[in-house]
This record gives structure tokens, C-alpha cells and sequence, in this order.
């Protein structure tokens, strides 16, 4: 009944285990803590340099393109581009995503052009 | 003076040579390591190199790896009041 090899719908069928297409609330507050914990970082570099009377480009660069979290848009927070899906959009928590590596955490930004950088543009 | 005190908390792995190359230079080599850096303009670009997988903060004193691990080490649970006398010969 319990343990690892208890009777359930996933483990008898097979087909039937599946990635649900939305992210649950839980994964949702992970990945908005994980951005987050971006966001204190770059902060802290910031204000150790401010200290010092220095600054940084790549820093300054940031805050002025990138939004944080709080600023970024559920699309950009929860899902990833890619080409090959219907409307170019997949959740960051599927299966593909992780074997493909589109949008690996940290390998290139996901967060979308921040709303100075759209002023900028336009 | 203020360090950039940086742990590893994501590994490395399937991040590209170059995230991978900081991680090295840093002395980051397995999850949960953590250095010390004095803050600097070329720490900070290799911590923004790196920023998905550290947690970093600001502190005043920098701390060698025997300090890290006694303030680790969970208390004793006792002390010892008073030391029995030694015998002499």
C-alpha cells in the first residue's frame, strides 16, 4: 500500500505518468524565489561597489534593462521560448525543456526587455 | 575591508565553458564551497557571471576553512567543571 512499489495509477498503466501543462503553485514560488535570489545578488554586488566608489557596466547594464521580478511579466517567469511549440511558449518544468536545455536556469536570460528598454526602442 | 563571501549553490554542470571557466577561476568546484573574495570590480563581473548558481553576501571579515568548519561544528552538549587533579611522579 505504501513504499515504492504501491499500486498506483502511474506505476500500472504507464502511460499514464505525465508533466502536467501548467506548474504548480509550489514549482511557481520556486522559480519566483530563484529569480529573486537573482535579484539580491546583483543588488548586493551593487551596493559593496557603491561602498568603494566604484561601479560596474555590466551591472549598471542590468538594472537598467532587466526587470525584476516583482516588474516581470507571468510569460516571461513561467515559461520559455521555443521555436517548435504552438505559439512558441512551453513551461519551464517540461520534460523537453530539461532534456533540450532551451532556456537552461542561468544559461541565457529568459526575462524579457524590461519597460525602459521598450521606452528605448520605441 | 569588505569580502564578497560566495557559495556555490547550483553545480555547474550543462552550464556553458564559460560559466563553467569562472566557477574554476573562483576555486568553486563542488556545491556548497565557499570562498572568500575582497570586493573588487573584477569579482563582481565574474560574480555576475555566475549569479544563477551563488549566493553571495557582503562581509567584513574574511574566514579560513578550519573557522568555517568550527562554526559548523554543533555545540558539545556539556562542559567540563573542574578538571581532576593530575597525578605526579
Amino acid at each position: 500500500m505504501f513504499g515504492p512499489f504501491r499500486l498506483t495509477n502511474p506505476l500500472s498503466g504507464g502511460l499514464l505518468w505525465k508533466v502536467p501543462w501548467r506548474l504548480s503553485r509550489h514549482q511557481k514560488y520556486r522559480q519566483r524565489e530563484r529569480l529573486r535570489g537573482v535579484d539580491t545578488i546583483v543588488s548586493t554586488v551593487d551596493s559593496a561597489l557603491a561602498r568603494l566608489g566604484q561601479s560596474l557596466k555590466k551591472v549598471e547594464m542590468w538594472k537598467k534593462e532587466m526587470p525584476t521580478e516583482q516588474e516581470m511579466l507571468p510569460k516571461d517567469k513561467y515559461t520559455v521560448f521555443d521555436r517548435k511549440v504552438k505559439r512558441y511558449r512551453k513551461g519551464i518544468h517540461s520534460k523537453c525543456a530539461l532534456l533540450l536545455r532551451v532556456g537552461e536556469w542561468g544559461s541565457r536570460s529568459s526575462r524579457g526587455i524590461g519597460e525602459e528598454a521598450i521606452s528605448v526602442c520605441a | 575591508m569588505a569580502y564578497f563571501r560566495i557559495t556555490l549553490m547550483r553545480s555547474g554542470i550543462g552550464m556553458p565553458k564559460k560559466v563553467q571557466g569562472v566557477l574554476h577561476a573562483l576555486g568553486l568546484k563542488k556545491r556548497m564551497t565557499t570562498v572568500y573574495y575582497p570586493v573588487s570590480q573584477s569579482i563582481a563581473g565574474q560574480i555576475m557571471r555566475i549569479k544563477e548558481l551563488v549566493d553571495v553576501k557582503e562581509v567584513e571579515h574574511m574566514r579560513t576553512k578550519e573557522e568555517m568548519r568550527a562554526a559548523r561544528r554543533p555545540d558539545k552538549g556539556y562542559y567540563i567543571e573542574k578538571r581532576s587533579e593530575q597525578m605526579e611522579l
